[in-house]
C-alpha cells in the first residue's frame, strides 16, 4: 500500500512528463483500437455479406462435389436430411439446391446459362436472392397458366437475350438420364443486376427442374444459414460426425464458408496478416516512446533511488515501484485513448466511411469501411499498451534496483 | 535373264493390284452394307453408362450415304425429337420447345441424344471407299482391313481396322485407332439376321475405351430397302412438321 502511495505521488510529481507519457500510451491504443475495429468491422461485414449472398454458412454435398461438380453427384432423397438440419438449434434455414449448366435460347441469340433449381420459401431465408428481385414477382413453386413453369432471370442473361416479362424462355440441358432436357418457361422475375452474382443464373423451383432434367427426389447443394458466421466451422465438423455414422449419409460432405469460398478466405486471411504487421510497428513505436520516458525517468531519479536505497528500500521495492508507476500510466492512458476511440469506433459501426473505390473480394463488391465496438476493438490494445509498458519498464526497473547507493549520492 | 526377271516384276505387280482391288471391294461391301440407294429402318439404342442406362427406339430414313433422318419414338418423354442430316451439315429438332437447331463443327465430336455414337459418326457416314486407303491382311477365317486416312480426308481417327468374316464376308468388329496408335473404341457386329433378303448383322455394340462403363447397343428390328419414300423427307420444313 505504501508502494501504491509512494507510485501515485511519483506520477502525480512530474504532472508534465507523465501528461506526456499519457498521451502518447493513449495515442497508441486510439490508433490500434480503431485499427482493430475497422479490419474487425469491415471483414464481419464482408463475411455477412458474402455469406448471406447465396454461400449460407456451410453446404452439404455429396462426394467431392465441391472440388469436382457433376450432375450425377446428388443427395438423393434429401428430406430426411434437412429435416435432421433443421432439428440443429443454431441452423436457421436450410436451402435445397439443383444446378444444371444449360444453353438459354432467345429470339435469335443463345447464351450459356446456370441454371439452379430452389425452394423460393427456403431460399428467401437463407440467402438475399428474393431482396436482390428487381422487376416482376419472386418465384413459385407450381405453374403458370399454360402449363409452363416459371423461371426468374440474371440481369446479364435478360439483356443479352433482351427478354421482357412474361416472355418465353427456351432451356436446353443434359438430362440426368442422358436425355435432351429442353423445356420452354416463362420469365416472372429479374433478378441481380449486370454486375452481381446472379447475373448468368436462371432460377426455377425444385419441381419445374425435376421435370426439366428427369431428376428424381435429388439435389446438388444444401445450403445452410447458421444464427452467426462464427459458428461454422465448428457446425461443420459436428454435422460431419453426425453424417459419418449414419451408412445412408456417409459419402456425404459438410464444407463451412471457409472451405467453399476459399480464394475469398485466404485473400481476406492474407490482408490480414499485413494488418497485423502494421499494428505490430505501431506497437513497437509506442512501446520505444515509453521506454524513453521511463528510462529518462529513472536517471533523473537517480539521486532519489539512491536515497531510498539507503534508508533501507530493498532493490526488489525500487523495481515494482518503478514497474507500478509504468502500469498507472499505461491505465490512465487506456482510459483516455478509450474514451477518444469509443466515440469513434461507435460512429464507425454505425455509418462508417464510403470508399471512392469499391474492392472487389472474390467476386463480390465492397464499398465501405466499417467499424466495430467489441471487447476485441477496445480491450486487445488495452492488453498490448499495458503488455508492452510493463515489458519495456522491466530494464529501467532492474537498473534502477541496481543501483549501488553509494555512487548515486557522490553524483551530486 | 533380265526379261525373266521383267516378267518377275510385272506378275508380282499383278498380284499387288489384284489384292488391292480385294481389298477395295470389301471396303465397298462394308461402305454399302446397311445402305442402299434408300433404305428405312426402326432400332432400337441401349446406352448404358455408370450413371444412368436408358433405351430409345427410333425411325430412320436413308438415301444413299447423304440424307439421313432420324425420329425418336420412345420413350415418351422424347418421342418426336428428330435429326436431319444432308451432306455434312446436321440439325436437331425438338418438338417441345418447337426448335430446330443446328449441330455446330464444334459439337461433332459431341454425343448423338447421349450414346456413344458422335454427331460425327452420324453425319460422317463417309464412304470409306474415297476416304481411306486400304491394306488386307488376312487369316484362317478373318480379313482384316487396316484403313489409313488419306491426306485429304477430315478425321479424327489415325487408322481404323476392320475384321471381316470369310465365311459370310460379314463384319465382326470394327476398330478406331487415335493418332498416337491407342484403341479408342470398338464396335462389335453379331446377331445375323436376313432383313427383306440381305444377311446382316442386326446388332452393333459400340465400347469407348476412354470411357469406363459406357456402352451403346444397336439393335435393328426392322430394315427395309428400296421402299420408296416422300421425297422432301430430307428437308428442313419436313423435320420441323409436328409427329403425333
Amino acid at each position: 500500500m505504501l508502494i501504491f502511495k509512494l507510485a501515485v505521488r511519483n506520477v502525480l510529481r512530474n504532472r508534465r512528463r507523465s501528461l506526456l507519457t499519457i498521451i502518447s500510451m493513449g495515442g497508441g491504443y486510439f490508433l490500434l483500437s480503431i485499427m482493430t475495429a475497422m479490419s474487425e468491422g469491415s471483414y464481419n461485414n464482408m463475411i455477412d455479406l458474402f455469406t448471406r449472398d447465396h454461400t449460407g454458412h456451410a453446404q452439404v454435398h455429396m462426394g467431392n462435389y465441391l472440388q469436382r461438380p457433376s450432375l450425377y453427384k446428388t443427395i438423393p432423397k434429401p428430406d430426411g436430411i434437412i429435416k435432421q438440419i433443421q432439428a440443429i438449434p443454431k441452423v436457421m434455414s436450410v436451402a435445397p439446391r439443383i444446378y444444371a449448366p444449360s444453353l438459354a435460347y432467345g429470339d435469335n441469340k443463345s447464351v450459356p446459362a446456370n441454371v439452379i433449381a430452389i425452394d423460393p420459401d427456403a431460399e428467401a431465408n437463407t440467402s438475399l436472392l428474393k431482396q436482390k428481385l428487381k422487376q416482376g414477382t419472386y418465384l413459385k413453386n407450381g405453374q403458370v397458366d399454360g402449363g409452363y413453369f416459371p423461371v426468374m432471370v440474371g440481369a446479364g442473361i435478360a439483356q443479352t437475350l433482351q427478354l421482357k416479362l412474361q416472355d418465353e424462355l427456351v432451356l436446353i440441358s443434359q438430362g440426368i438420364d442422358g436425355s435432351i432436357a429442353n423445356d420452354v418457361f416463362i420469365v416472372i422475375g429479374f433478378v441481380g443486376n449486370e454486375s452481381s452474382f446472379e447475373r448468368g443464373n436462371v432460377y426455377m423451383s425444385l419441381a419445374a427442374m425435376q421435370s426439366f432434367i428427369n431428376a428424381q427426389q435429388q439435389i446438388h447443394e444444401l445450403a445452410i444459414r447458421l444464427q452467426n458466421p462464427n459458428q461454422a466451422q465448428s457446425f461443420a465438423n459436428e454435422f460431419q460426425q453426425k453424417l459419418a455414422a449414419s451408412v445412408q449419409t456417409e459419402n456425404l460432405n459438410v464444407a463451412p464458408w471457409q472451405v467453399i469460398e476459399s480464394s475469398f478466405f485466404n485473400s481476406m486471411q492474407a490482408d490480414k496478416k499485413g494488418n497485423y504487421v502494421s499494428m505490430g510497428i505501431i506497437i513497437f513505436i509506442v512501446a520505444i516512446g515509453v521506454l524513453n520516458t521511463v528510462l529518462m525517468g529513472t536517471l533523473e531519479r537517480t539521486h532519489e533511488f539512491g536515497v531510498l536505497r539507503a534508508i533501507g528500500t530493498r532493490p526488489m521495492g525500487i523495481a515494482r515501484l518503478i514497474l507500478l508507476e509504468s502500469l498507472l500510466l499505461a491505465l490512465c492512458s487506456c482510459v483516455l485513448g478509450g474514451l477518444l476511440a469509443w466515440p469513434v469506433n461507435l460512429w464507425m459501426a454505425e455509418v462508417g466511411i464510403t470508399m471512392p473505390e469499391a474492392i472487389d473480394m472474390g467476386g463480390i463488391l465492397f464499398d465501405k469501411l466499417l467499424g466495430e465496438v467489441s471487447w476485441f476493438s477496445m480491450g486487445m490494445p488495452a492488453l498490448v499498451v499495458i503488455g508492452s509498458t510493463l515489458f519495456v519498464s522491466i530494464y529501467p526497473a532492474v537498473r534502477a534496483a541496481r543501483i549501488s547507493p553509494l555512487a548515486a549520492l557522490q553524483d551530486h | 535373264m533380265f526379261r525373266w526377271m521383267l516378267a518377275g516384276m510385272f506378275m508380282c505387280g499383278c498380284l499387288a493390284a489384284n489384292a488391292q482391288m480385294d481389298a477395295q471391294q470389301l471396303l465397298k461391301k462394308i461402305d454399302e452394307l446397311y445402305r442402299s440407294d434408300s433404305a428405312t429402318a426402326t432400332l432400337q439404342m441401349h446406352i448404358s453408362t455408370p450413371n444412368w442406362q436408358r433405351t430409345l427406339e427410333l425411325q430412320s430414313w436413308s438415301q444413299g450415304l447423304d440424307d439421313t433422318f432420324i425420329r425418336v419414338l420412345s420413350p415418351k418423354k422424347d418421342r418426336g425429337v428428330a435429326t436431319l442430316k444432308i451432306a455434312n451439315d446436321m440439325w436437331n429438332f425438338f418438338p417441345k420447345i418447337n426448335k430446330v437447331i443446328k449441330v455446330p463443327p464444334s459439337m461433332m465430336m459431341g454425343s448423338w441424344m447421349g450414346s456413344d455414337f458422335t454427331n460425327d459418326d452420324l453425319v460422317r457416314e463417309v464412304s470409306l471407299v474415297e476416304q481411306y486407303s486400304v491394306t488386307l491382311t488376312e487369316n484362317e477365317s478373318l480379313f482384316v482391313l487396316q484403313l489409313l486416312p488419306k491426306q485429304s480426308t477430315v478425321t479424327v481417327w489415325g487408322k481404323v481396322e476392320v475384321e471381316i468374316l470369310k465365311e459370310n464376308l460379314l463384319p465382326t468388329q470394327q476398330r478406331y485407332y487415335n493418332e498416337q496408335g491407342q484403341l479408342m473404341r470398338t464396335m462389335v457386329f453379331d446377331e445375323i439376321k436376313d432383313f427383306s433378303g440381305r444377311l446382316l448383322p442386326a446388332r452393333m455394340t459400340m465400347i469407348p475405351h476412354n470411357k469406363t462403363g459406357h456402352k451403346t447397343v444397336v439393335e435393328y428390328t426392322q430394315l427395309k430397302f428400296d421402299v420408296p419414300f416422300q421425297q422432301d423427307i430430307f428437308s428442313l420444313s419436313h423435320l420441323q412438321s409436328r409427329f403425333q
